[in-house]
C-alpha cells in the first residue's frame, strides 16, 4: 500500500506539472516523469512487458518526437494565465468543476462497489507476470484482426505524418517565386 | 495487493488532470500532452481490470492488456500525424494557439 501511495503521488504530481508548467518543454519533461511512474505500477499490476513497452515507445519514442517538436517549432511559454483575448468567460472554473466531478464519480463508483481480488494463485496462473508469450499468445489468437489492423494504421500514419510536412517543401512553387521577381523586374526595367 | 478500486480511482484522476489540460491550454502541443495524459489514463485502468479478471482465465485476463498494446500502437500513430498536422499548421501561422484557430471549423 505505501508503495502505491508514494507511486500515486509523483503520477499525480507530474500529472498537474503536465497542466500548469508555462514552458512546454517542462510540462513535456514531467508527462515523461508520470509515464515512468505508470510503467512502474504496470509491474505491481504484473504487466511486465507492457512496462517495458510503455518505456521504450512511449517514454521512449513518443516523447522524444514531441520533445523534437516543441524544439523545432521553438514554441514560446504558453500565457494561458495572463493573456484572455477570445477564451470562453467562466471556462476554467467550468473545467475544473466538470473534471472533479467526473474524478469523484468514477472514484466513488469504484470504491462503493468493490470487488474481491482474485487469490495471488490465479493471478499468477491467468496473467503469469503478463511476460511477451502471454501478451502474444493473446494477441496472435483472440485480437490478430486488430492486431493486422494496427500494422496498417501505422502505415497510413506514417504515410500522411510525410505527406503533411513534405507538402509544403514540395510546393514551395519556386516557379511562382522566380516569375514574380521576373515580372517585377521586367516592370522596374 | 492493493485493490483494483485504488488503481481505478487513480486513474479517473489523471484522466480529470488530462481533462482540465485539454480545456484550458492554448498551445496546441500542450493540448496534445494533456490528451496522452488521458490515454494513459484509460491504459492503467484496463491493466488494473485485467488483474481483477484474472479469475476468469487466461483469455479473459490477458485481453487487457492486449487492448492496452494495440492502444499504444493506435496513440504512436495519432502523435506521427498530430504533430504532422501542427508542424504544417506552425508553418502557415508560425504559432499554434487552439484560439486563434477558429477557422479550421469551415
Amino acid at each position: 500500500m505505501i508503495g502505491f501511495v508514494i507511486l500515486a503521488a509523483v503520477m499525480i504530481i507530474g500529472a498537474i506539472g503536465v497542466v500548469t508548467l508555462r514552458e512546454p518543454v517542462h510540462a513535456a519533461l514531467s508527462l515523461v516523469a508520470t509515464l515512468l511512474t505508470l510503467a512502474v505500477t504496470y509491474i505491481t499490476l504484473q504487466a511486465h512487458f507492457l512496462a517495458a513497452v510503455q518505456v521504450i515507445v512511449y517514454a521512449g519514442a513518443i516523447m522524444v518526437l514531441f520533445l523534437f517538436v516543441i524544439m523545432l517549432l521553438n514554441v514560446g511559454s504558453d500565457d494561458s494565465g495572463t493573456a484572455k483575448r477570445s477564451q470562453l468567460p467562466g471556462l476554467r472554473p467550468a473545467a475544473y468543476l466538470v473534471s472533479l466531478l467526473a474524478a469523484a464519480g468514477i472514484a466513488a463508483t469504484a470504491f462503493l462497489d468493490p470487488r474481491q481480488l482474485p487469490t495471488r494463485e490465479l493471478i499468477d496462473v491467468a496473467l503469469a507476470g503478463g511476460g511477451a508469450d502471454r501478451v502474444g499468445e493473446s494477441l496472435f489468437s483472440d485480437f490478430v484482426l486488430a492486431f493486422q489492423l494496427v500494422g496498417v494504421l501505422l502505415l497510413t500514419g506514417i504515410i500522411g505524418a510525410v505527406g503533411l510536412v513534405q507538402r509544403r517543401a514540395a510546393g514551395d512553387r519556386p516557379h511562382h517565386d522566380a516569375s514574380e521577381h521576373r515580372d517585377r523586374e521586367l516592370t522596374n526595367v | 495487493m492493493v485493490g483494483t478500486e485504488y488503481y481505478v480511482a487513480l486513474s479517473a484522476v489523471l484522466f480529470a488532470i488530462g481533462a482540465v489540460g485539454v480545456l484550458t491550454r492554448r498551445s496546441a502541443i500542450l493540448v496534445f500532452l494533456s490528451v496522452e495524459l488521458m490515454l494513459n489514463a484509460a491504459n492503467l485502468a484496463l491493466v488494473a481490470y485485467s488483474r481483477q479478471w484474472s479469475a476468469a482465465g487466461q483469455a479473459v485476463a490477458m485481453s487487457g492488456q492486449s487492448a492496452v498494446f494495440i492502444i499504444l500502437a493506435v496513440a504512436a500513430a495519432e502523435v506521427a500525424v498530430g504533430l504532422g498536422i501542427l508542424v504544417a499548421i506552425f508553418r502557415n501561422r508560425s504559432s499554434t494557439d487552439v484560439d486563434a484557430l477558429s477557422e479550421v471549423r469551415y
